[in-house]
């Protein structure tokens, strides 16, 4: 028998059991035991409140807002290559990643596609529905697996209106998404692709926290808006310098600092711009 | 809840209620924030909460009658009432605590 089994036969009937039912309990007493029994989805809450918050904007809340939204979070998974929402589509869940990081992605009419932000622990997903948008203008793909706390987007948008620590936060991350795209606008006019790649791999490297981590051609070609030979043409120098490896989608990081000296200035303005705005 | 907050209005017409909660767990977290809302708004008489954490002082909550939780108990004054669930019904609060005709 599973624990809600046990839980109704110690409850049988009146109103504890209506209450069960209805979703409005947290445990259950056992005379027999002399113990309280956490009722699963109040069990997984406390296993999320006690434990440390990996979302950055989550991390922000006070403690009594973060615990706030426990009843309407869910913990998922999320998969390498997996597509969360697609353009034009109604976005019914909003995605606060841990370990995940997730690209978006502007698909044109002849189906290219071109990477116009990436998302990890320090943001969320589905921003536009604070701004009043339902609809994703991206297509969005989970680029390293992980897990995220996700929300529906209609208790998203209690959650803004009843929690105003929340609204302000998401509000600095859409500021600092709104910089980046603007620095991103100019830095693809100008900057080569060798420095942008470069950027780009430490930005990734700030969000999985790890100098390892797996990203295919094809992803690389769409971030950068260039086909497979420019993305081994600047894979194989940045390679040649000694900073990165690069081999069937793993991605090594040997030297961060001469990464970054090979990187253009639009790396150090982003990661500023989130420091200040998402810390 | 060692540190588990007493909310304490004292006047002579006081309303005394034990609430028994599980630490954190979000119909807990809603059934403190129902009540406290209820009381502000129609206790202005004083109105004094007890809360007890069931998964830190399960016996007492055992000893009580106490079946499941969140639970409400108005202990005083007369009669006594016992509310289940997360208080979001204020109707049903108001109405056990003796607030409407």
């Amino acid at each position: 028998m599973n624990a809600s089994g046990r839980i109704l036969r110690l409850v049988k009937r009146g109103p504890e059991r209506r209450a069960i039912e209805s979703g409005q309990v947290d445990a259950v007493l056992d005379a027999a035991t002399g113990k309280a029994l956490l009722l699963p989805e109040a069990r997984h809450a406390l296993s999320l409140v006690g434990g440390p918050i990996a979302n950055r904007l989550l991390s922000a809340l006070p403690r009594e807002d973060y615990r706030s939204l426990l009843g309407e979070l869910e913990l998922v998974s999320l998969t390498a290559g997996e597509v969360l929402y697609e353009p034009g589509e109604r976005i019914r869940h909003v995605y606060f990643p841990n370990d995940a990081h997730v690209s978006l992605l502007t698909v044109m009419a002849d189906r290219k596609a071109l990477e116009v932000g990436m998302v990890g622990q320090e943001g969320l997903l589905g921003i536009s529905l604070a701004l009043g948008a339902e609809i994703s203008p991206v297509r969005v793909v989970v680029q390293g697996s992980g897990s995220a706390l996700r929300m529906k987007a209609a208790s998203f948008g209690g959650a803004l209106g009843r929690c105003p620590a929340l609204q302000r936060e998401v509000h600095r991350y859409a500021y600092a998404k709104l910089l980046q795209a603007r620095q991103t606008a100019a830095c693809n006019r100008f900057h080569e692709v060798q420095a942008r790649l470069a950027g780009w791999l430490l930005l990734t490297r700030d969000r999985v926290r790890a100098d390892q981590f797996h990203v295919t051609h094809q992803m690389l070609g769409e971030t950068l808006g260039v086909r497979r030979s420019g993305v081994t043409n600047a894979a194989t120098a940045l390679q040649r310098r000694k900073l990165i490896r690069y081999c069937r989608g793993d991605m090594r990081i040997l030297d961060r600092k001469g990464l970054q000296a090979a990187s253009c200035e639009c790396y150090e303005t982003v990661r500023q711009d989130i420091e200040r705005l998402c810390a | 809840m060692a540190d588990a907050p007493c909310l304490t209005h004292p006047s002579a017409a006081v309303v005394v209620m034990r609430l028994y909660i599980a630490q954190g767990a979000p119909n807990s977290v809603k059934a403190i924030a129902n009540l406290e809302a209820i009381c502000k708004e129609h206790l202005p008489e004083g109105f004094e909460i007890e809360i007890i954490d069931v998964l830190e002082f399960p016996l007492r909550a055992l000893a009580d009658g106490i079946l499941v939780t969140p639970s409400l108990s108005k202990v005083s004054p007369f009669p006594a009432a016992q509310i289940i669930g997360d208080l979001s019904n204020r109707s049903s609060v108001l109405v056990a605590l003796g607030l409407v005709p």
